[in-house]
């Protein structure tokens, strides 16, 4: 034991930095840091200049930065205890929108409890991958089929109740977040290939019996903006151009016209994208991408570090989610995929989605530090 | 609680539940990678490969809907002469979300265009930087065709600027009947609050005066729209979809324009007005207000040089004297007040009165127009010498109700109706109006001037002209009109029991053109046709009992030549009136000469 204790200590002190002793991780904060001078910078542009806008926003980062910070310290195995119960609350929110939830631009999304109101869904994105995590910590991988279909229905389950909202795309992502687990729990390839056909067969029934107008709305003017230059295609016609003008140096800092003259929608949240492209050109875009693919690599490296099946599941699951949005919104604002209400991760003005990544940053930082040491 | 340790698990299974999560880790790498280069390479695509398409985009290449301005109606005469056509001009479009510098634009023009007049682009200037920046607006210059092509050669300085083609509106006859045809002119602010401006788009001039204001609803049509393509300098690139303008109808008018011509010609540049119609429909054959202007200076703007010599000169052909210029009917009214009293029994035709040449009432001496007076006089004499005495006499025992309710109907004292903006109405004295307007009691000496149609009675050449009428058509209530076809309500019969007294004051009439003693005697001598007529004197200013010497009084203080007529008597064709300032000619003769022109020249078939 004598020995034993001896070379932990010697371990403890080689690998323990300042920043490891707050339970950080110095290539995740640097990318972090980094994209948040970026998000600032372009929010101020976006709005035009506006100091209040700027202000409430760099406010809010240090909001999430403090919640991110707080969630390192949390032990990884501390968190998997509280998973189930989490994820009970977590439903029963979901429950409760449903009856007696906020009505805002037509869906049932936020919950009111007196002194703040938020969205369920957006701790759901958290905690549901948590759960199926927690679902396989003890077995080996692979989990054995039936337990993989438990977490198919509980994943299912879940993406239901937000989808009745409605709210399709975010059930999707999350859906897809618990989804990954499962991948990378290892399901094999067979079953994910005859999954993804079941899906696609099943995509005109969804369309026809399952998706309001305003979803389909969406999806027809993705496949042909042009078909409506003035009506729902403009947001993606505008945010094209603002793209495209941008060219490859861009038009500078506080450059963007499309923005400014009003052209852009959203262009502080779910657009900010085509702003940045537009003042960055696509040394700003290319530079932009580098950063999420260092962070995401990290996350990974992080999983594949990670002592338990646990920590390695959601690890890997929460730097995936990461990566969705990522695609899906840049997708969404350069014309590739339909536009759905997401905003880019860390980059856009915004609250409830920031925290929840930030959560997740601490989680991946709490993994990366809490370690023991291991023999085997 | 602490992992469970996989004690169980074998070291087999351990390397290859690793292996397998390695496995899947790398996998997602390579996914994320894979993804993320696709959208780096939709980024090359947006951003370099198509750069220049984005790039003209933002910079403003996209597509707008511009207005088709409709073609305006053409304005023919009765006998289908066009008045009022479309001319085929240069002119410039400015289009202000495009042009980068204004005033670099205005001066680079005037030193390109040195014919522009002076002061009209220091104008235009103004109202272009307070102009909105979706409308685009002409310079009301229409450019000749090397201005045209020098601006052609230099266009490419010039962004938002474009040269176009537009309709010009013009008058060929110039200043002939247009106080009855109007003009178009720009639209000032006042007019585009109360128009419809979507009706508007494209088109900047409005009618301002004349039918071309009256049916300005009619002339106008509907503006189509098209769909253009511009480049960022504002240039159309191509056109896409195209709804066609409606044109504005045409319209034809009542008027003459032989007639109307040869009036004009005859009175020169007199101050005088002529309206005549035809007594049967109320269609206006000559709507005569001299001197008149040239229309054509409005229409691109009046240089304010031009308008001020309008507005100053002292002949004031700016002033629509049919229908504004209110005048002391004089004379014109007795056969009116005769009738009057001949229908109520006041007396009877033939009864005789005695004129020594003045009328005497309450210490005041009303003096006949002839000294010594006309000896003993019926009615028909008293219409035939135009006998004042008989009629100063008469008013006293019809009284000024009597005079008012009759002459009423005859289109005295209130707007005839003419399809033309801003008629005056004359007055008809009553106690009523008078109690009304000055808050004074009547006074019978009033009467007695009044029944000569001098003191506070006024009446427009058009009142007189549709009184005449009236009387021509023996009674037959008509509204003068200038467009041909206008859907007009039914009138009133006048009321008149004794269809004989038309008859009686008629001859009265007559006799003024036929009888020796007639006052109009000397120039309707040897007409073809026969005429009745009236004629009257308008005191421009009182002399106070003192005698009239025409030599020694001031131009412009003299009294006004007034002459109501129509011919032939029995089947009437024409029915005129004439209103000469300060006489300087007579209005009988002029009269005269119209209904021989129109009716051995114009109408001699039918006469």
């Amino acid at each position: 034991m004598k020995i034993e204790l001896d070379v932990r200590e010697k371990v403890y002190r080689r690998n323990k930095g300042w920043l490891e002793s707050f339970h950080l991780d110095g290539w995740l904060l640097g990318g972090i840091l980094l994209l948040m001078l970026a998000s600032s910078m372009i929010v101020y542009s976006a709005s035009s200049g506006d100091a209040e806008v700027l202000h409430r926003h760099l406010a809010r980062d240090g909001f999430a930065f403090l919640l991110m910070l707080l969630f390192a310290q949390i032990p990884p195995n501390l968190m998997r205890v509280y998973t189930p119960w989490l994820f009970l609350i977590g439903t029963i929110m979901l429950a409760s929108v449903l009856l007696f939830g906020e009505i805002g631009k037509g869906a049932r999304r936020w919950l009111d409890l007196g002194f703040f109101r938020f969205q369920p869904s957006e701790l759901m994105k958290l905690v549901l991958p948590l759960t199926i995590a927690w679902l396989f910590a003890h077995d080996t991988l692979p989990p054995p089929n039936r337990k993989m279909l438990v977490g198919i229905i509980i994943v299912l389950f879940t993406a239901g109740l937000i989808i009745v909202e409605p709210d399709l795309g975010t059930s999707i992502l999350i859906a897809m977040s618990g989804l990954f687990v499962i991948f990378f729990a290892g399901l094999s390839w067979r079953l994910i290939l005859s999954a993804i056909g079941v899906v696609a067969a099943s995509l005109p029934i969804v369309w026809h019996f399952y998706m309001y107008d305003y979803q389909k709305q969406r999806v027809m003017t993705f496949l042909n903006p042009e078909s409506d230059p003035l009506g729902s295609g403009y947001h993606i016609i505008q945010s094209k151009i603002a793209i495209g003008s941008g060219g490859l140096e861009g038009k500078g800092f506080m450059g963007s016209t499309q923005a400014h003259l009003d052209f852009l929608p959203e262009s502080t949240t779910d657009f900010i994208f085509s702003v940045l492209a537009e003042e960055f050109g696509l040394v700003g875009v290319t530079s932009l991408l580098i950063l999420y693919t260092l962070i995401i690599g990290r996350g990974l490296y992080i999983a594949s570090q990670a002592q338990d099946n646990f920590a390695r599941l959601a690890a890997s699951s929460l730097v995936m989610t990461l990566f969705v949005y990522v695609f899906v919104n840049i997708g969404m604002v350069s014309g590739l995929l339909p536009v759905v209400g997401l905003p880019l991760p860390l980059i856009s003005y915004g609250g409830s989605s920031l925290v929840t990544l930030m959560i997740s940053f601490g989680i991946l930082m709490s993994i990366h530090t809490h370690k023991k040491l291991l023999t085997s | 609680m602490q992992p469970r340790r996989n004690n169980y698990q074998s070291e087999n299974e351990v390397n290859q539940q690793k292996l397998l999560f390695r496995g899947r880790l790398y996998f997602a790498l390579g996914f994320v990678i894979v993804f993320f280069l696709v959208l780096f390479g939709r980024m090359v695509y947006l951003q370099w490969l198509n750069y220049d398409h984005y790039h003209a985009m933002s910079e403003g290449n996209r597509i707008s809907v511009e207005a088709l301005p409709p073609v305006r109606g053409k304005i023919y005469d009765r006998n289908n002469v066009l008045l009022a056509d479309n001319q085929p001009v240069f002119a410039l479009k400015f289009s202000k979300d495009k042009i980068d510098n204004i005033d670099a634009t205005i001066n680079l023009l005037k030193k390109l265009l040195p014919d522009i007049p002076d002061g009209k682009l220091e104008k235009f200037y103004n109202r272009l930087k307070v102009a909105s920046k979706y409308r685009p607006i002409y310079l009301p210059y229409s450019l000749s065709e090397s201005e045209a092509s020098i601006f052609a050669a230099n266009s490419y300085q010039f962004s938002g600027v474009t040269l176009t083609g537009k309709l010009k509106r013009i008058y060929p006859f110039g200043p002939v009947a247009v106080h009855a045809i109007g003009y178009v002119g720009k639209i000032n602010p006042s007019e585009l609050k109360t128009l419809n401006e979507a009706e508007y788009q494209g088109t900047d001039v409005i009618g301002k005066t004349g039918v071309e204001r009256t049916y300005e609803s009619v002339l106008h049509g509907k503006p189509g729209l098209q769909q253009v393509e511009t480049n960022a300098r504002g240039k159309v690139i191509r056109k896409l979809e195209t709804e066609p303008a409606t044109p504005g109808k045409d319209i034809q008018l009542t008027i003459d324009i032989r007639l109307q011509k040869f009036i004009e010609e005859y009175l020169g540049n007199k101050k005088a007005a002529v309206v005549v119609i035809e007594p049967k429909t109320g269609e206006i054959l000559a709507y005569v207000s001299s001197p008149g202007y040239d229309p054509n200076l409005f229409v691109d703007g009046i240089s304010s040089k031009n308008y001020s010599a309008l507005l100053h000169n002292p002949y004031r052909p700016l002033i629509n004297r049919v229908i504004n210029g209110q005048y002391p009917p004089g004379s014109t009214i007795k056969p009116f007040v005769a009738l009057s009293a001949i229908e109520n029994g006041v007396i009877s035709p033939h009864t005789k009165i005695s004129d020594p040449g003045y009328f005497d009432f309450k210490n005041h001496r009303y003096r006949d127009w002839k000294r010594g007076g006309h000896g003993l006089v019926d009615m028909n004499k008293a219409i035939t010498e135009s006998c004042d005495t008989y009629f100063y006499e008469l008013s006293l025992k019809m009284g000024i109700q009597m005079i008012h309710d009759d002459l009423y109907p005859f289109g005295f004292g209130h707007t005839t109706g003419i399809d033309l903006h801003g008629e005056s109405s004359g007055i008809l004295p009553s106690k009523e109006w008078k109690r009304e307007t000055k808050n004074k009691p009547w006074f019978k000496g009033e009467t007695i001037i009044a029944a000569v149609g001098q003191g506070y009675f006024l009446a427009t050449p058009i009142q007189l002209a549709k009184a005449v009428a009236i009387m021509a058509n023996r009674g037959k209530i008509i509204t003068p009109h200038l467009l041909k076809g206008k859907d007009i309500e039914p009138q009133p019969q006048i009321p008149i029991e004794k269809i004989s007294n038309w008859e009686k004051v008629i001859k009265g009439m007559m006799n003024v053109m036929n009888s020796y003693h007639g006052t109009a005697y000397r120039y309707a001598r040897g007409l073809p046709f026969t005429m009745a007529g009236k004629t009257g004197t308008a005191q421009v200013f009182s002399l106070g009992g003192e005698d009239y010497d025409e030599e020694n009084i001031k131009k412009t203080l003299r009294d006004h030549s007034l002459f109501i007529g129509f011919a032939p008597v029995k089947k009437p064709k024409i029915a005129i009136s004439v209103i000469i300032e300060n006489s300087s000619v007579k209005a009988a003769p002029v009269a005269v000469d119209i209904a021989r022109y129109y009716l051995t020249q114009l109408h001699k078939d039918e006469s």
